[in-house]
C-alpha cells in the first residue's frame, strides 16, 4: 500500500513537473513580447511606442494570415505559397476595385480560395507532401504575378485610400480572429483538426473526414489570405512584382514565435497567432528603428526562429509533418 | 544443466520519476527457456532491453558467463552474444531481406571498402534454407512480404550466430499458429544447443509449456523465480497480481438462445486480395467470433463492416435498411471498431485521453444553433466514461502516449461506449493485454451483450473465442470456411481443424 501510495505522490509529481514545462512555453512568448517591447522602446527612447501605428499597420495582413496557416499547420501540413496567393489576390483586389470595391473584396477572397484548392487537390488527391506542393505553387503564382506586372505596378482604385483607416483595418482582423477563435477553441472544427495532427489515421477511424477536412484547410486558407489581400491594397495602393513577397516566411517565424510546435497536434493554442504575430512585428520593427539593416534583419531573425524551433519543437511527434 | 549462464545484479532504472525496474536480481541458467512474467508496466521489457542495449543501465550489472557487459546498442550486444526477437516489427523496411539479417554485420562482406553484396545474398539464402524458410529469397526487399515472414526473418536474424541468449519479447501474439510453430521449433534448437531463451509472453499456456523456468516481476520489483513443472496457471495469476484472482475469466452461460432479430447483414462482400465472397448475418444481443490464421482475411472483416475498406464491394446493411459505405456513416449510426493497429488506428496517440473519448460524440455534447462546445461538459462526459471502464490515469488531460497498452485499448473501449455504439466490432480487442485488463474487457463485453448490443470479435486467441462468443465463424483464405455454435466441450482443435 505504501508503495502504491508514493507511486501515485510521484506520479503526480511528474505531472506537475511537465505543466510546469508546458507552462514556461506557454508564457515563455508572452513575456518575450513584453520585455522586446520594453526593451526596443528603451533602446530607442520611446521612438517605437509613438509610433505604434505603424508598427501596428504591418501587422494587420500577417496576423490575418497567419490565422489560415495556424489551422493547415495544426493538422500538421505547411504552406508556402502564402506570400504568391497575397500578391495574386491582391492584383485581383486592383483591377476589380476600379469597377466594384466590394466586389473586389469578394474576388480576392475566390482568388485566394481558387489557389487553395490547387494545393489541396494536390495535397489531398494526389498525395504529394504539402511542402512540397505549396512550394511548387508558390513559385508558379510567383511567376504569374511577375508577368502580370512586367510593364508597370498594378495600381487599384483611388477610392481605396478611403478606406486605410486603422479603425477599419483592427475591426476587420478583430472580427476575424475572433470568429477563427470561437470556431477553433469551442466548436468539433478545433478538436478535429488538433486529431488530424496527433494522429491521421486514428481520427479518420474516429469518424473524422480526414480529407475533406485537409482539402477544405487550405481552400479555407487561401480565401483568408485573399481577404487579407484588401487590406494590403488599402495600405500600398499598387502591387509590384514582390508583392506579398516572403509573407509564408514571415508567418512561419511568427507562428513559431508564438510558441506553435511546428508539427501541430494537440499543443496548439490560439493565442501562438497573436502573440507570434505581434512578436515578430515588434522585433522586426525595432530593429529596423535601431538602424540595422535588411541584411543584418534576415540574420538576427534566423537565429531567433532557429532558437524558438529547436525549444518549441515537439520531438515525440515530428514524424508526422505531412 | 545448471550453470549459470547470466546474473543480474541489482539492476535499476527510471525514466523521470517512474521507477521501471527496482533493485532486480537473478540468475539465468545455460540450456533453458526462461520465462519472464508480470503484468503490463511490471518492467520485462525495460530489463531485456537493457540487456540488449535498447536502454541504457542507471545501476547495477548484467555479468554473462563471468564477465560484465554494458551493451551500447543491438550490435554490441550481438558481439557480446545476445540477440532480440522484438514485439513490434523489428525489421527495416527499404532493405533487402539479407541486408536485414545482416544488419550491423555488414563488415564480414567488405573488402577494400566494397560491399559484396552477391557473397552476402548467397550467405543468407544458405541460412534461410537451413532454417526451412526456402520461400524468402535474400534478395528480394523485406517489403514484398508481410508480417508473419518479416518475423520469421528476424528469428534468422537473432539466432544465426548461435548467440547465448535470446531474447523472445512478447512475439508469439503477433504470430499466427503456424509461426508459433515454427517459433517454437527454433526455440527447442537453441535450447538443445545449451543456449538461453529468455521468453516473454502474456500468454500462461504458453508460458507454463514452453518454458523451464519462471521469474516474476511486479510493479517493476523482482517477486519471485520457479521451476514451471511446479506451478500451475491460477499460481502464476496470483504471483503476478499480488493476489488471488477471483471471479470468472470468461462467460460461464451455456445455452441461452441466439436472437432471431438480425441487426446487420454483410452480403457478398469482397475486398480485392482479401477477402472473397463473405455473407453473414449478425443478431441482437448476440458475440459473433471471427477466427483463423492472421493472413486469413478476418481482419479486414472488421474494416470492411465499418466502412473503412479500400475498394470494397457488396453491401453491408443495418436492419432500418441504412448501407455502412464509409466511417462517419458507420459511427453515426452508432457502429464502433477497434482496430488490431491500436497506436495507429485506435487511438490518437499524441491527444488527450479527454479528447480522445469525446472525438464520435462532439455532435452529442455540442449545443445551440452554433453547436458551441463547453469544456465544463466535454471534461464531464470524459471523466464519466474513463471511471466506467476504470481507465487508470491521473486525470483525462493525460496524453494517451504515456497509456500502456491494455490502458490505451480501455481508452478506445470508453469512447465506443460513450457514444452509446450498438454494434461494436472488436479487432483482437487483447492483444498484448495482461490479464487484469482482459478480465476488465471481458466483463465489459458480457454486459454489453446483456444490454442488447452485439459485438463482432476478432481475435487470434481461440481460447478467447472459446469462451466468449455465441457462434465463432472461421476463415480460411479469404472465404468463410465453418462456423461453430458455442459448446462447453468446443476445443481448439475443432477450430484449427478448419483454419488450415
Amino acid at each position: 500500500m505504501a508503495n502504491e501510495n508514493t507511486k501515485t505522490v510521484s506520479k503526480e509529481e511528474e505531472l506537475k513537473k511537465l505543466s510546469r514545462m508546458a507552462m514556461l512555453r506557454r508564457i515563455l512568448p508572452i513575456v518575450g513580447l513584453v520585455v522586446v517591447f520594453v526593451l526596443f522602446n528603451v533602446l530607442t527612447d520611446g521612438r517605437m511606442m509613438s509610433s505604434m501605428n505603424l508598427v501596428l499597420s504591418q501587422v494587420y495582413v500577417t496576423m490575418i494570415s497567419a490565422m489560415g496557416v495556424f489551422f493547415i499547420m495544426t493538422m500538421g501540413g505547411l504552406d508556402f505559397s502564402q506570400g504568391s496567393i497575397l500578391g495574386l489576390a491582391s492584383i485581383v483586389v486592383c483591377i476589380v476595385s476600379k469597377n466594384n470595391i466590394p466586389l473586389a473584396i469578394a474576388a480576392g477572397i475566390l482568388t485566394g480560395a481558387a489557389i487553395g484548392a490547387i494545393n489541396g487537390f494536390f495535397y489531398v488527391n494526389r498525395k504529394i507532401k504539402s511542402f512540397i506542393v505549396t512550394i511548387c505553387t508558390m513559385f508558379l503564382f510567383r511567376g504569374i504575378i511577375k508577368y502580370l506586372t512586367t510593364d508597370a505596378p498594378v495600381g487599384g482604385s483611388a477610392l481605396l485610400i478611403n478606406y486605410d483607416t486603422t479603425a477599419l483595418k483592427l475591426a476587420c482582423t478583430v472580427v476575424i480572429l475572433a470568429i477563427g477563435f470561437v470556431a477553433f477553441r469551442y466548436t468539433k472544427f478545433g478538436i478535429h483538426l488538433k486529431a488530424i495532427g496527433a494522429g491521421e489515421k486514428a481520427a479518420k477511424f474516429a469518424g473524422i473526414r480526414t480529407d475533406r477536412m485537409k482539402f477544405m484547410m487550405y481552400v479555407l486558407a487561401g480565401a483568408i489570405t485573399g481577404f487579407a489581400a484588401f487590406i494590403n491594397v488599402i495600405k500600398v495602393g499598387s502591387v509590384t512584382a514582390s508583392g506579398g513577397n516572403q509573407l509564408e516566411t514571415q508567418i512561419l517565424i511568427a507562428l513559431v514565435l508564438g510558441g506553435m510546435p511546428i508539427s501541430g497536434g494537440a499543443k496548439v493554442r490560439f493565442e501562438n497567432i497573436i502573440v507570434g504575430s505581434l512578436l515578430y512585428i515588434v522585433l522586426n520593427s525595432g530593429l529596423t528603428m535601431m538602424g540595422v539593416s535588411t541584411q543584418m534583419l534576415q540574420l538576427v531573425e534566423g537565429v531567433v526562429f532557429l532558437v524558438f524551433v529547436a525549444v518549441f519543437a515537439d520531438r515525440k511527434s515530428l514524424q508526422v509533418i505531412k | 544443466m545448471s550453470e549459470v549462464r547470466l546474473q543480474v545484479k541489482n539492476l535499476c532504472k527510471s525514466f523521470g520519476v517512474t521507477k521501471a525496474v527496482q533493485n532486480v536480481s537473478f540468475n539465468i541458467n545455460k540450456g533453458e527457456v526462461h520465462a519472464l512474467i508480470g503484468e503490463n508496466g511490471s518492467g520485462k521489457s525495460t530489463l531485456t532491453n537493457m540487456l540488449t542495449g535498447i536502454y541504457s543501465i542507471d545501476s547495477g550489472t548484467f555479468i554473462l558467463d563471468g564477465k560484465e557487459i554494458h551493451p551500447k546498442n543491438q550490435v554490441e550486444a550481438n558481439d557480446e552474444g545476445v540477440s532480440i526477437i522484438v514485439q513490434e516489427l523489428g525489421t527495416l523496411s527499404g532493405l533487402t531481406v539479407a541486408e536485414n539479417i545482416f544488419l550491423g554485420h555488414e563488415n564480414r562482406f567488405v573488402k577494400h571498402g566494397i560491399k559484396n553484396t552477391n557473397a552476402m545474398n548467397r550467405e543468407a539464402d544458405a541460412l534461410l534454407k537451413k532454417y526451412g524458410f526456402d520461400r524468402i529469397k535474400a534478395s528480394h526487399m523485406i517489403d514484398e512480404y508481410n508480417f508473419e515472414d518479416r518475423k520469421l526473418v528476424e528469428i534468422v536474424k537473432a539466432t544465426y550466430f548461435q548467440p547465448k541468449i535470446v531474447v523472445i519479447d512478447e512475439t508469439t501474439t503477433a504470430l499466427s499458429q503456424e509461426g508459433r510453430e515454427e517459433l517454437y521449433k527454433h526455440m527447442d534448437r537453441i535450447r538443445s544447443e545449451g543456449n538461453t531463451i529468455i521468453f516473454i509472453s502474456h500468454d500462461l499456456p504458453e508460458i507454463l509449456d514452453k518454458s523451464d523456468t519462471i521469474t516474476v516481476l511486479r510493479d517493476g520489483v523482482y517477486i519471485d523465480t520457479i521451476k514451471s513443472q511446479d506451478v500451475d496457471e491460477d499460481g502464476l495469476k496470483k504471483l503476478m497480481v499480488g493476489r488471488e484472482v477471483t471471479g470468472k475469466y470468461y462467460r460461464t452461460d451455456y445455452g441461452e438462445p441466439i436472437s432471431d432479430e438480425v441487426v446487420l447483414s454483410v452480403k457478398d462482400v469482397s475486398v480485392p486480395g482479401l477477402i472473397e465472397n463473405v455473407s453473414f448475418d449478425l443478431h441482437k444481443g448476440e458475440i459473433l467470433g471471427f477466427g483463423g490464421l492472421s493472413e486469413s482475411g478476418m481482419h479486414e472483416i472488421g474494416k470492411a463492416v465499418f466502412g473503412a475498406s479500400f475498394d470494397r464491394q457488396g453491401t453491408v446493411i443495418l436492419a432500418d435498411g441504412t448501407q455502412i459505405n464509409d466511417i462517419p456513416t458507420a459511427i453515426k449510426h452508432n457502429l464502433a471498431y477497434t482496430s488490431k493497429d491500436r497506436d495507429n488506428e485506435s487511438v490518437v496517440m499524441n491527444q488527450s485521453i479527454g479528447d480522445n473519448i469525446c472525438l464520435p460524440s462532439l455532435n452529442k455534447l455540442s449545443s445551440g444553433p452554433l453547436k458551441l462546445l463547453s469544456d465544463k461538459k466535454l471534461r464531464e462526459f470524459a471523466d464519466k466514461y474513463a471511471k466506467e471502464i476504470s481507465v487508470k490515469m491521473v486525470n483525462t488531460d493525460q496524453f494517451v502516449s504515456e497509456l500502456s497498452g491494455g490502458n490505451k485499448q480501455k481508452v478506445v473501449l470508453a469512447r465506443w461506449v460513450g457514444k452509446d455504439s450498438d454494434l461494436i466490432v472488436l479487432d483482437s480487442p487483447t492483444r498484448g493485454i495482461d490479464i487484469k485488463v482482459k478480465q476488465d474487457i471481458y466483463q465489459l463485453m458480457d454486459q454489453m451483450r446483456k444490454d442488447g448490443k452485439s459485438i463482432i470479435m476478432i481475435s487470434e486467441e481461440l481460447m478467447e473465442l472459446i469462451g466468449m462468443c455465441d457462434r465463432i465463424i472461421i476463415m480460411r483464405d479469404g472465404r468463410l470456411s465453418g462456423e461453430l455454435m458455442r459448446d462447453p466441450d468446443m476445443d481448439e482443435n475443432s477450430l484449427i481443424s478448419k483454419m488450415v
